[in-house]
């Protein structure tokens, strides 16, 4: 999982932003709605750090979170980098940055949770409402030429198709690089769906970027690949993958269980359950702004959408603050709903001037 | 917006461009003969494998024999062979045999494959001035080019695994021994080569019979040099699928397991003075010849 990405950031950014101050006092209790949390908005919202985490969906939230908090809000919104585990931890720790725009709360849930319940953490909302979506996956146009390979028992069947560079007897199985968290499930099932005794070797990638580099191998030639991913990402907006049914169903009880836990003695087929990828901010900035943490409650993104969107990112080499800009210009009807009609007016404005 | 407060630089549009017509110039290549160049390394990808299964397949203590035999051959010290043996124990008991057999055989193959493409371009460069100029900012960029910047784009190529992982390694580890055989020959005494084209050698006997072997402990100290480079990029190696010590080693990082981190980064610690005490003793007993000489 990319949350579990190591890329040491050797670098703070922090975009300043300045000059809007004068917006601040705009913010009056009567434009919000009788909603009593919203009724205590503070006039201002005083400073506040985003987290900017390192991939592609997250740097786009964090640049919309900062244009609206920014114009919409009056706040002094900053972005800082982060990563999943060095932010979540300082979020706990230091109270500091105050917003994880899109945290895959997963993997780090028992220290995230305990932050929740000693009150210095609040999970605002779901930034993906699908969820993030872990499978195994083949690419598409395998399953075009191939329909019975969108199942476990097809992919199976056609084993010898997985050639395994490194040795001609076996087929490879591109499981999740060292490490992660989804090491230990891809394992699991690898396990559970007896892939080994089918003739498949599990591979480790090594790092998230060269189990993208092998998809993005494999596309640009037409070969057949069959492994781990997650959803929505820029690489699964670019190049289309089916999903493989295990044809088991989700049994969410047995995957908490067994299937994420190392010593699973033994697993059993099951699909990912959605993985909760949630907007976290901390309880100081959550009681200083409610007006602003209401907008965090609302925030969220359909996978259908944020896959549109990564793959235009993508398309463009563009990044956060590109994309953001254009998310703002071209999709009115998502951010507006999230937003109080006045917050929306000023947004307006700001989106004008773009 | 002024040319005089803010950079005059390309507009976004252009630089996008720019960016996106040689990212699909790569791709269309790639595309076009990314099966051709898989198969042109081939046959060194079977012999890696080969190798890598020839060294888990021997017994531990025939391998731990075989090692310490190439030890007390090439340096012929007790203590140091002991202690070898010592180390190489210890990393079978501590649970690490395996991975180090693994990073052993890519290491070997890679540092053999520096020495042998690195010491006649360190020859060739010493022999001509212009070579040099080109050679050397050449040796720059691969020492401080970030690995990934060059990889990503070797495994869309090339895929995953030891292949890329072998050029990764080289890449990295090549310059020391190509820019220190450039130097020792550089530094061998003219007056010398005056005496030896006075008794009148061919050029192949000045090379092989005068320069190289009074440039040998440079050429030494640049094949150190390149084998622990080599070792360090063990990590790196595995973050494109390399088997071996750098697995555990990410793993215990991103799971902040030190102790499992330790016990593999000292496992490839082992290996470099292994490596590092055979190369020089038999280097050094090898010269003991020009002890002489002043």
């Amino acid at each position: 999982m990319r949350n579990k990405m190591l890329v040491l950031m050797s670098s703070f950014f922090l975009l300043s932003a300045c000059g809007e101050s004068a917006d601040t006092a705009k913010t009056t209790p009567e434009a919000a709605p009788a909603a009593t949390e919203m009724a205590e908005a503070a006039p201002s919202c005083g400073k506040v750090t985003i987290a900017e985490m390192n991939w592609s969906s997250a740097a786009l939230m964090a640049n919309v979170d900062q244009f609206i908090l920014k114009h919409g809000y009056g706040c002094d919104a900053q972005l800082v980098t982060g990563d999943t585990m060095p932010t979540g931890t300082s979020m706990i720790e230091k109270g500091e940055p105050d917003v994880a725009p899109e945290m895959w709360s997963n993997s780090l849930r028992e220290a995230l949770d305990k932050g929740v319940a000693e009150k210095r953490l609040r999970y605002a909302g779901d930034s993906l409402s699908d969820g993030g979506e872990e499978a195994f996956w083949v690419p598409q146009y395998l399953t075009e030429k191939y329909p019975e390979l969108a199942t476990i028992e097809g992919v199976k069947k056609h084993v010898a198709m997985f050639k395994h560079p490194e040795d001609p007897d076996k087929s490879m199985f591109m499981g999740c690089p060292a490490g992660w968290n989804c090491q230990i499930s891809a394992g699991n099932l690898y396990r559970a769906l007896k892939l080994e005794d089918a003739g498949f070797a599990l591979v480790d990638p090594g790092s998230g970027a060269a189990l993208s580099g092998s998809i993005a191998k494999a596309y640009e030639r037409q070969e057949a690949w069959f492994g781990y991913y997650w959803a929505p990402t820029a690489v699964l907006g670019k190049y289309k993958m089916t999903k493989v049914d295990f044809g088991s169903g989700v049994d969410e009880a047995h995957f908490k269980a067994c299937i994420t836990n190392a010593d699973c003695a033994e697993p059993k087929p099951t699909m990912y359950p959605p993985s909760s990828v949630q907007t976290v901010t901390t309880e100081s900035f959550a009681s200083k702004s409610p007006a602003a943490y209401d907008y965090f409650t609302k925030r969220s993104f359909g996978n259908a959408q944020m896959n549109e969107l990564l793959a235009w990112m993508e398309d463009n080499q563009a990044d956060g603050t590109v994309a953001a800009e254009y998310f703002m210009k071209n999709n009115r009807d998502n951010w507006s709903q999230w937003l109080t009609a006045d917050v929306v007016a000023k947004v307006d404005a700001a989106v004008a001037k773009l | 917006m002024s040319w005089f407060t803010d950079f005059p630089e390309l507009s976004r549009e252009t630089l996008v461009s720019i960016r996106k017509s040689l990212d699909g110039a790569y791709r269309g290549f790639s595309r076009e003969y990314g099966e051709n160049i898989e198969a042109f390394f081939d046959p060194l990808l079977t012999f890696l494998v080969w190798f890598e299964k020839l060294l888990l397949a021997t017994p531990w203590w025939l391998m731990i024999g075989v090692i310490a035999l190439i030890t007390h051959l090439a340096a012929r010290s007790w203590r140091l062979t002991i202690g070898v043996i010592i180390a190489l124990f210890l990393i079978g008991l501590f649970g690490m045999w395996e991975d180090t057999m693994s990073t052993l055989s890519i290491i070997t193959v890679s540092t053999l494959l520096s020495i042998g493409i690195g010491i006649p371009i360190g020859i060739l460069m010493a022999r001509s001035d212009r070579t040099q100029s080109i050679v050397t900012p050449a040796l720059d960029v691969m020492q401080t080019m970030p690995a990934f910047v060059y990889l990503i784009p070797v495994v869309m190529l090339l895929g995953i695994g030891k292949i890329p992982g072998l050029i990764a390694v080289i890449i990295y580890a090549i310059p020391p021994v190509i820019r220190l055989t450039n130097l020792g020959i550089r530094l061998v005494d003219r007056e010398v080569l005056e005496a030896a084209v006075s008794y009148g050698v061919s050029p192949w006997q000045k090379l092989w019979h005068v320069q190289l072997p009074l440039a040998m402990p440079n050429i030494m100290a640049g094949i150190n040099q390149t084998i622990m480079m080599a070792l360090a990029m063990v990590v790196i190696a595995s973050m494109i699928g390399v088997a071996g010590l750098g697995q555990p080693v990410l793993r215990s990082i991103t799971n902040q397991y030190f102790a499992l981190g330790l016990f593999n980064g000292l496992a490839i610690v082992v290996l470099a003075i292994i490596f590092d005490r055979v190369s020089q003793a038999y280097a050094k007993r090898s010269q003991a010849y020009l002890g002489g000489r002043e």
